[in-house]
């Protein structure tokens, strides 16, 4: 319970394992719902791009705002809660696609990137942000940015190679296709977390790695 | 007996600072239906989180048959049943029957006999019927009849319910308050229906998070009246 | 607003020998079958490999063909492009092989949903992490998390459908900040009160169940995740 808690945001740092151990209800249903969430966004129609059509969707907007609004571990735990359940059969990926199958399609590599992802645009977020409150979206946009850039990009053009049989070059520039369309929709993260952090200044953890319980007490506190 | 001793909540505020949401209050409640009227903002439902340890005071103690909510909160929990606002944020399953079934877990082990317990808890509120439908068909009534059943399903000493009927039509209203008139256990519900308030043996007002009025119903009912007019 | 029904909704209710046979059997043919396909890609191992999950999907689970064939038409432009794709740069051997492997696991994976009800497929998925409890895994609470997770959905899919009307009404439909916002705003507080409700019904915490009954309470899980039958 984060209110039996107080000086938890503090300790949290201590561990990531004993950090995850602490997740009260608000944390849990946090994870829950952004799970949910990136497959509302997955699964109303999104616009079919480049030679392989793998459609554009605002799942990987899911992803990223999962990362920067939660933090790098409540975020991971959303998006890896999305992609288990979305594996287990569920049909919550983009286009209704759901089920081991995946893994086997070309965009596989784009869907084991994003839980990596989300942790670390997260992490990112949460490092940059204690050094500079300014710029905020920009700082934002740079966290989810770079993750799409070291991480998602990376192992899609993976998944293209080795699921799509694709050579690299062809896969780098069918990869490329995304790209304009990424850098939207990292901005549109950034300014959408922006707003939400507004919303809920205490659900975002200030002290570093996400303790739990800011959620928490942020309930407590706005519907008394 | 739910017992206050010079509980207070603060909250922090924007910058840093803190303001009060409820100032100190020493209360013992021990009457079988107790209503708590107020305005918004007033500082009801911080009363109502305080007792199964939802909130927890800034300072002070609040204890359940003598259990303290901070140190021993599952315990309370157990003991204090919640009904919220709006079910559609109480309900966890996809259907009524696993949503009865999951409280249910705790305290029937075999799944065939919790099956069994979870259809005889819905039956008895009359929607028995409705077991297996998702619980975004059905309407705002039943959803908040079943959420009240899962919360009873488990016999808590006391129940809590904030608001239940403020987003419920007049019929399920009287549905609700006569469901609640019905139940055994210790009922403790805030509201704005200044008539459902007076379902209550006692009333507690409250306004900018003091308690203003604690006494018989009707008293408490003109005196929140003249407080609203002034 | 969906029903979740529609989410759980590939399942087609049937008493076929695949409807009965157990989750996990079904799970390991699935993925025992479609592994060498993938991994060896011979035309023959394809062939094999599509011409059994078809039988199975017609015999032993007793679907129509048409709508066996119709599970693979959503992916049928990709599989195409990545048929010209492959005979282009690796030949006619390549454009059969790998599409070919794509499709196979694609009816792997759609024979096990359309014949497991989804809240099976779900405690499936929950009895698949209990060996991760050593590792600090708690599958009571990823169950948990999992049927919020199910049945918040069609409520967030509702409310994003909801805002792009009232964007497009307001000639707004080209600002997705405008829809998505409130949708992640309304979430949050959403999960918030969720969170606070299952904190009330004492549901979700850390400490695990054992000391609040006092004995291990996942050791009857496996009668509970069988004695179900899904909804």
């Amino acid at each position: 319970m984060s209110q039996a808690h107080p000086s938890s945001s503090g300790a949290a740092v201590a561990s990531r394992r004993r950090a995850r151990k602490r997740w009260n209800s608000t944390d849990l249903s946090l994870i829950a719902v952004f799970a949910a969430l990136i497959a509302a966004l997955a699964i109303v129609p999104g616009i079919p791009v480049g030679a392989l059509g793998v459609p554009i969707t605002l799942q990987t907007l899911g992803v990223m705002l999962a990362g920067v609004v939660l933090g790098p571990g409540r975020g991971g735990a959303a998006v890896g809660l999305y992609v288990l359940a979305g594996l287990a059969g569920l049909p919550i990926f983009s286009g209704f696609r759901g089920g081991l199958a995946v893994l086997a399609g070309p965009s596989a590599g784009y869907l084991i990137a994003f839980p990596l992802a989300a942790m670390l645009a997260g992490f990112l977020a949460a490092a940059l942000l204690r050094r500079t409150r300014r710029f905020r979206v920009g700082v934002l946009f740079l966290a989810c940015f770079t993750a799409s850039l070291l991480l998602i990009h990376p192992l899609g053009i993976t998944g293209l190679v080795v699921n799509g049989g694709l050579s690299v070059g062809d896969a780098i520039a069918t990869d490329a296709v995304f790209l304009p369309g990424d850098v939207i929709k990292n901005l549109l993260a950034a300014g959408i977390a922006a707003a939400v952090h507004r919303a809920f200044p205490r659900l975002v953890p200030r002290t570093g790695a996400d303790g739990p319980g800011h959620g928490g007490n942020e309930g407590a506190a706005r519907t008394a | 007996m739910i017992r206050f001793t010079d509980a207070s909540v603060t909250a922090p505020g924007e910058d840093g600072g803190s303001r009060t949401i409820l100032h100190p209050v020493t209360l013992e409640l021990g009457e079988h239906r107790i209503s708590v009227i107020g305005a918004n903002g007033s500082g009801k439902s911080t009363l109502l989180k305080l007792i199964n340890g939802l909130t927890l005071p800034t300072s002070g103690s609040v204890s359940v048959d003598g259990l303290d909510t901070a140190r021993r909160g599952r315990e309370v929990r157990r003991k204090v049943g919640f009904v919220f606002t709006d079910p559609l944020s109480q309900l966890v399953m996809p259907t009524g029957r696993e949503d009865v079934e999951l409280s249910l877990r705790g305290r029937i082990r075999r799944a065939d006999e919790r099956r069994t317990a979870g259809m005889q808890v819905l039956q008895s509120y009359g929607i028995g019927h409705l077991a297996d439908r998702s619980i975004y068909d059905l309407s705002g009534g039943e959803r908040q009849l079943l959420a009240i059943a899962v919360v009873a399903a488990v016999e808590p000493a006391v129940l809590i319910a904030d608001e239940p009927t403020t987003l419920l039509d007049l019929r399920n209203e009287h549905t609700i308050r006569a469901v609640l008139r019905g139940l055994p256990q210790q009922v403790i519900f805030t509201t704005h229906n200044l008539s459902f308030a007076q379902d209550s043996d006692r009333t507690l007002v409250l306004d900018g998070g003091r308690v203003v009025f604690d006494g018989d119903p009707a008293g408490a009912v003109a005196f929140y009246q003249e407080l609203c007019l002034r | 607003m969906r029903g979740h029904g529609q989410l759980l909704g590939l399942y087609v209710p049937g008493h076929s020998l695949l409807h009965r046979t157990p989750l996990a059997l079904k799970a390991l043919l699935c993925v025992g079958a479609s592994t060498p396909v993938v991994l060896i890609r011979q035309p023959i191992t394809t062939a094999a490999g599509l011409v059994l999950f078809l039988l199975l999907m017609t015999v032993g689970a007793r679907l129509p063909l048409r709508k066996v064939l119709g599970a693979l038409v959503p992916a049928l432009p990709v599989l195409a492009l990545l048929a010209l794709y492959s005979w282009f740069t690796r030949g006619p051997e390549a454009a059969f092989v790998v599409p070919g492997g794509i499709a196979v696991c694609m009816l792997a994976a759609r024979l096990l949903t359309v014949t497991t009800p989804g809240q099976e497929l779900l405690d499936g998925l929950v009895r698949l992490v209990r060996p991760l409890r050593r590792l600090g895994a708690d599958p009571e609470r990823f169950a948990l998390a999992l049927s919020i997770m199910v049945r918040s959905i069609p409520y967030l899919v509702g409310s994003l459908s909801d805002l792009r009307d009232a964007a497009k009404a307001r000639g707004l439909q080209r600002s997705p900040r405008a829809v998505v916002v409130p949708v992640v705003v309304n979430a949050v507080a959403y999960a918030q009160a969720t969170g606070q409700a299952l904190a009330a019904r004492g549901l979700g915490e850390h400490t695990d169940a054992r000391d609040m009954h006092g004995e291990n309470m996942d050791g009857e899980d496996s009668t509970d995740a069988d004695g179900r039958d899904g909804a």
